[in-house]
């Protein structure tokens, strides 16, 4: 890991995942083995209670055709879900949103808060998406949900983060930090 | 497994005179002919829910409209709705300050995420939900139209009985008119008798059938409004065509509009053989269980013949081609392999195929031979190798030569299987006799694929 890498405490970010450049983590996010956090083009902040799961990719990289780094600052704010595999090139993402297996987010889109990205749809369009927006199934149907998805509770996140760590200890070779 | 992959190279001829692989035929074991889906009488054996698997008969399932009254389809995708517990405060009626929490139910759909809170629907204190359906608007319609017909079907049936009777009435009037004998015009009378209190009855069924309101028809409709071409459209708020016609009744044009759709019922049936009448599939009446009482599958009873290998096939050369031959009965099998020369029927063939002479013998399926290494059976056989390329168990592969015909397109040949089959339906009603053994005859379509490409 490079000096550069924040991780605020409380959070569990696993020693296998990748994290290159200028990241900052929040508190009580989790971040799972072979998650991949690349911060090419500018910093990432992520926000606290994140679960990103295995083989994540979240990445901060230039659009094609440009070469010198525009320093585009990418944020992730709270709550968030990304499920195995999805992968995210986002810059600017709420709260208590949800991206399932397998999804792809485009570098133009905004999530704003409680959407929610189906398994295997890809949005690479550039617009902001409003809350609580739903986008599932192989024709990526839209759909306006009236609430936002239910948070990971408290107790729930809490006996996640023990099993983890079980995890960890068991495996003894991660960090807690 | 391999039997259901790739299924349409190899194909029996059915009966009909279908061809179809061989994972969806039939053996009658009483006509011993092959049967497929298409020539089977399809029975409904009980409609069932496929969520929460209840069956019931089928009176009951028409009243219900084939549909469950408990499970519910998600209207914004089709998937299945799952019942989802919340608990939810309310307030003490005695003491206004503290709440008591009080579970409350909603359903949701565990692929879009839609929940019946999205359009409005208020949670519910039982997980059974006793969800309410909205009323058809088209109810009193369809209920007047429906009776009218029903009028209209009895005083057809009615008509129709009456018909035969002045027929025959008609005859003796006749009949009477020549009469000689001064017979006729009693027995004229007697039958008169017998037929007046019908004719009585006949009368009041004659009651004017209360005419249907026509429907009205649509000449005019109201212009668009102007803000459909200024106002920025909703996608998002609109629902699609399937989820429009989903309920017909309804056809709601908008996401709010959507309500949770009573599951369609699912049927168990079995299947008949047209000529026989003999059962070749049945189910077991419990809609939990996946077993058969009666299943005559072609697969459990007829060799069944494979490509080995995919075969490297020159333009009119002789080609070695692997197929096999799995017996899959109890019995050792011989087979005889002729070709179908002459047949008119056999427009699939392009290529020559020269088949194995002798009678190949194919041993039993034996379970636990297939655990065991080295079976003695195996070696009982004296192959010719030229013939046969290998034994494994209850299968054979041999070797026949094809020369393509054709330089485009797959090569395709057929030939004609000839086996012995043990019939152990008719052995079973007389005890302690050995099954009847009775020669069957397959005709075998094989797709061998395109020529090798030259290079």
């Amino acid at each position: 890991m490079k000096p550069s890498v924040k991780i605020a405490a409380g959070a569990l970010v696993c020693d296998e995942c990748e994290l290159v450049g200028d990241i900052t983590i929040g508190a009580r996010t989790v971040v799972h083995p072979k998650a991949r956090i690349i911060a090419e083009d500018g910093p990432i902040y992520i926000g606290e209670n994140n679960i990103i799961e295995e083989l994540v990719q979240i990445v901060n990289k230039n659009p094609e055709g440009k070469s010198s780094s525009t320093q585009n600052v990418m944020i992730i704010g709270n709550n968030n879900v990304f499920e195995v595999g999805s992968y995210i090139e986002a810059t600017k993402i709420g709260d208590h949103n949800m991206v399932e297996a397998k999804a792809k987010v485009g570098r133009q889109v905004e999530l704003t808060s409680g959407c929610i990205i189906g398994g295997m749809c890809s949005v690479s369009s550039t617009e902001t998406m409003p809350e609580n927006t739903v986008i599932c199934g192989s024709n990526c149907d839209r759909r306006v949900a009236r609430e936002r998805p239910p948070t990971q509770r408290l107790d729930v996140w809490c006996s996640y983060n023990i099993y983890l760590l079980k995890c960890n200890i068991l495996f003894n070779g991660d960090k807690e930090l | 497994m391999a039997t259901f992959i790739d299924v349409n190279l190899v194909k029996y001829i059915c009966g009909c005179g279908k061809k179809k692989p061989v994972c969806k035929l039939y053996l009658c074991r009483h006509c011993l002919k092959i049967r497929c889906g298409d020539c089977v009488l399809h029975e409904v054996d009980t409609p069932y829910c496929p969520n929460c698997l209840e069956n019931m008969p089928a009176a009951e399932a028409k009243l219900k409209r084939n549909r469950c009254s408990n499970c519910f389809d998600c209207p914004n995708c089709g998937h299945t709705l799952t019942t989802r517990a919340t608990s939810h405060a309310v307030s003490n009626p005695e003491d206004p300050n503290k709440s008591t929490p009080k579970k409350m139910f909603y359903m949701a759909c565990g692929f879009c995420r839609w929940t019946t809170r999205d359009v409005g629907i208020a949670d519910k204190p039982a997980a059974s939900g006793n969800w309410e359906d909205k009323d058809n608007p088209h109810q009193k319609r369809i209920l007047s139209l429906l009776e009218t017909y029903q009028q209209i079907a009895q005083k057809e049936k009615a008509e129709k009985e009456r018909k035969k009777y002045v027929r025959r009435r008609s005859y003796l009037t006749y009949a009477a008119g020549m009469d000689k004998y001064g017979m006729v015009s009693v027995a004229a009378k007697r039958k008169g008798l017998l037929a007046s209190p019908s004719t009585g009855g006949s009368k009041d069924e004659d009651t004017v059938i209360s005419p249907v309101e026509p429907s009205d028809t649509v000449t005019t409709f109201e212009p668009l409004q102007d803000e459909i071409f200024t106002q920025e459209l909703h996608l998002e708020n609109m629902a699609g065509m399937s989820q429009r016609h989903a309920p017909p009744e309804f056809q709601p044009c908008e996401m709010t509009d959507l309500h949770p759709l009573h599951k369609h019922l699912l049927i168990r049936r079995s299947l008949r053989c047209k000529q026989c009448e003999h059962n070749l599939s049945k189910p077991e009446f419990n809609p939990i269980s996946i077993k058969f009482k009666i299943q005559l599958i072609a697969m459990s009873h007829i060799p069944e013949i494979r490509i080995f290998t995919s075969p490297e096939l020159n333009f009119d050369k002789e080609c070695k081609v692997i197929l096999t031959v799995c017996n899959p009965t109890s019995y050792n099998t011989n087979i005889n392999l002729t070709t179908l020369e002459g047949d008119t029927q056999d427009d699939f063939s392009n290529s020559k195929i020269t088949l194995p002479k002798d009678t190949i013998v194919v041993s039993r399926r034996d379970d636990a031979a297939l655990y065991d290494v080295g079976s003695q059976e195996q070696e009982a056989q004296k192959d010719d190798p030229s013939v046969i390329a290998f034994r494994k168990a209850n299968k054979v592969g041999f070797y026949v030569k094809v020369k393509p015909q054709v330089k485009e397109g797959d090569i395709q040949v057929s030939f004609m299987m000839k086996h012995d089959y043990h019939n152990t339906a008719i052995a079973l009603t007389s005890e302690n006799q050995e099954p009847q053994v009775v020669w069957l005859e397959q005709k075998v379509f094989v797709n061998l694929g395109p020529l090798k490409t030259q290079k």
